[in-house]
């Protein structure tokens, strides 16, 4: 006798190939599910414009991190180069009209500041590093990076039920329909 | 792919051009080119000094759009890229202009048009004079006139490239070189376009595979003509001047005066009902992420050759930076700043602009306009002081603006006049569907 709680993590939906798994997420997105995603071994042009995902918030983020940059590399060569330390070298003066000496750093730190909030960014939003995810109990779902062509709808969608969206999802062409199970 | 088109969407034998429709713009052309031919011929005869700047400035202008343009049929090709195969059949067919600019570039060979822009060449062939009549070799000749002039070593030194009279020996003489030049851009321009057009003939892969292997080989003569083209024809205009930088400069704003010469000329298309199938807004999407690219690429590569020169502070090479940073021209390099770099890349940075057709016409327009203004701010201040009229030679813009209406307005005559010759598309390509079809 088993004594583990499981958690709904919600359904499982195989398909045959791209086309079908295309269609399909349509239909996902038609129906107005908000808590589900598909996987596949590689990349689908055109999926995201299927699945209806809106536009990312990376680029907000990643214009003001190299923002940060800029201005981070502009003070820190003015504050050294023209208020604490003004030093005449080759005959440059030590105002602000040594701006062109300067560009070099700032484009540099404009491009680290860019890139490390792409990627902790993106890490943040996706919501990785994570240890498991309740995907992978699933015996069938480690095919999704080979030949497996999935949809999975989630349990916390406030349009999920038992029973109805097993039903759709067979309705739209799913095979293997699974109701994965996470363990805590 | 809701939008999927397969063969059946597409005429057989492509669409092809009727300049009857596009009848406005070729009279346009027409006009402004007769109006400017007849003010350069004037130009040429009243004030031939101040004109050689003025006709250099506009023969440079549409040579770096028929670089630019056999740049991206090279790289297309060289990729191996599926998305362009809608557009290539038109940068094959601009590139064929070569020809049209040979033979308007001309009045460059002259040696009393040379003697208003190329010091050196003056000295040259002064060196020449003496040489004859004391059976010296010209270099000799030139070194014992260095011995009054100073200055003149640098010629000494420069000569085994910098020459008129070496015409067979590499790396040949100027003359020699400019014909090299166009022979090099017109025999890419003309062997692509022959492939493209055969494969039509025989619908045979072969001939895509043809010209990804020589595209490939002509890239390398390509790039030396890019180079040295600018180094023989505007580095030289002042003989003690130099930098490394320059060839990939000029280089880096003709890719991006072409791909938007491009956009353009696909939107005019389009906008006369033609390319409706092909041409999607992911290729405009494209194509604006090239330019946008190439915007950023040439704010690179521009400041790092003020950036180096302003740093090393090195007399013969700050003079460059000198006369347009100062009167007048300090305007001009300030606008170029932000109207060639800081605009156009705000405006290219969103994707909605880059698939708004008429965004993007607008932005081309200014790209096109701010590519003049970067091609007269690298010729003509060196006028003014050449020929001692001060900086701004008064009325010669006059000269300028006639010199560029005549050979925009020519060369776009005779290339839409011509467009109708063959498909706008390469209808037979094996990568046409993929590319009709793409999405980014």
């Amino acid at each position: 006798m088993s004594t583990t709680l499981k958690r709904v993590h919600g359904y499982l939906a195989e398909f045959d190939s791209v086309k079908e798994l295309y269609h399909a997420a349509e239909k996902v997105n038609e129906a107005g599910y908000n808590r589900w995603d598909v996987h596949s071994p590689f990349p689908i042009h055109g999926m995201d414009h299927a699945m209806g995902v809106k536009r990312s918030k990376l680029p907000w983020l990643v214009f003001f991190g190299g923002a940060a940059g800029t201005t981070t590399a502009f003070l820190l060569q003015y504050i050294t180069q023209v208020k604490l330390y003004p030093t005449i070298v080759q005959a440059k003066p030590a105002t602000i009209f040594s701006l062109p000496a300067w560009f070099p750093v700032m484009f540099e730190l404009t491009i680290l500041f860019s890139a490390f909030t792409t990627l902790f960014g993106l890490l943040a939003l996706i919501g990785l590093p994570r240890l498991n995810h309740p995907l992978f109990a699933s015996k069938r779902f480690p095919k999704f990076s080979d030949d497996g062509f999935f949809v999975c709808i989630e349990a916390r969608d406030p349009k999920f039920s038992q029973v109805g969206t097993k039903s759709f999802l067979e309705e739209i062409g799913g095979k293997n329909i699974e109701l994965v199970e996470d363990e805590i | 792919m809701s939008h999927h088109v397969t063969f059946k969407d597409l005429p057989e034998g492509g669409e092809k051009f009727d300049p009857a429709k596009g009848s406005k713009l070729i009279g346009a052309f027409a006009v402004i080119g007769g109006l400017g031919l007849v003010g350069s011929i004037y130009g040429f005869v009243a004030h031939a000094d101040v004109f050689s700047y003025s006709w250099l400035f506009a023969i440079f202008f549409a040579f770096t759009v028929m670089v630019g343009s056999c740049f991206w049929i090279l790289l297309h090709n060289a990729s191996n890229s599926s998305w362009g195969v809608v557009i290539r059949r038109l940068f094959e067919n601009l590139a064929n202009m070569v020809p049209v600019l040979a033979i308007l570039a001309l009045p460059l060979l002259l040696p009393s048009v040379q003697s208003h822009l190329y010091e050196w060449m003056n000295h040259h062939r002064e060196a020449a004079h003496h040489a004859q009549e004391a059976g010296i070799s010209v270099k000799e000749a030139l070194h014992h006139m260095a011995e009054e002039n100073q200055h003149l070593h640098v010629l000494v030194e420069k000569f085994g490239y910098l020459n008129i009279t070496k015409h067979f020996v590499p790396p040949f003489s100027w003359q020699t070189r400019f014909l090299l030049y166009f022979f090099v851009l017109w025999y890419i321009a003309r062997h692509m376009r022959g492939l493209s057009l055969r494969q039509e003939q025989d619908g045979d892969i072969r001939h895509t595979i043809a010209a990804r292997n020589s595209s490939c080989r002509w890239l390398f003569p390509f790039a030396l003509t890019a180079t040295f083209a600018s180094v023989d024809w505007l580095m030289s205009l002042d003989y003690t001047w130099f930098s490394t930088m320059w060839g990939v400069y000029i280089f880096a704003g003709s890719a991006w005066a072409s791909m938007a010469i491009m956009i353009m000329l696909v939107a005019w298309l389009r906008s006369l009902g033609y390319l409706q199938k092909v041409v999607s807004e992911e290729h405009y999407h494209l194509m604006g992420k090239l330019l946008f690219a190439f915007t950023v690429f040439w704010a690179y590569i521009a400041f790092s050759q003020y950036f180096l020169i302003w740093y090393a502070n090195i007399t013969e090479e700050t003079r460059f930076y000198l006369i347009r940073n100062t009167a007048g021209w300090r305007w001009v390099s300030i606008f170029i700043v932000v109207g060639h770099f800081i605009g156009p890349f705000i405006l290219l940075l969103s994707q909605p602009r880059k698939k708004n057709p008429v965004v993007m016409v607008t932005v081309c327009l200014w790209i096109i306009f701010m590519h003049v203004v970067d091609m007269y701010w690298n010729v003509i201040p060196e006028r003014g002081p050449s020929l001692g009229l001060g900086v701004l030679a008064p009325g010669a813009i006059w000269g300028d603006i006639f010199a560029l209406m005549a050979v925009v307005g020519t060369m776009g005559f005779l290339f839409l006049r011509k467009l109708g010759g063959n498909s706008l598309y390469p209808w037979r390509d094996p990568r046409l569907l993929e590319s009709v079809n793409v999405v980014n």
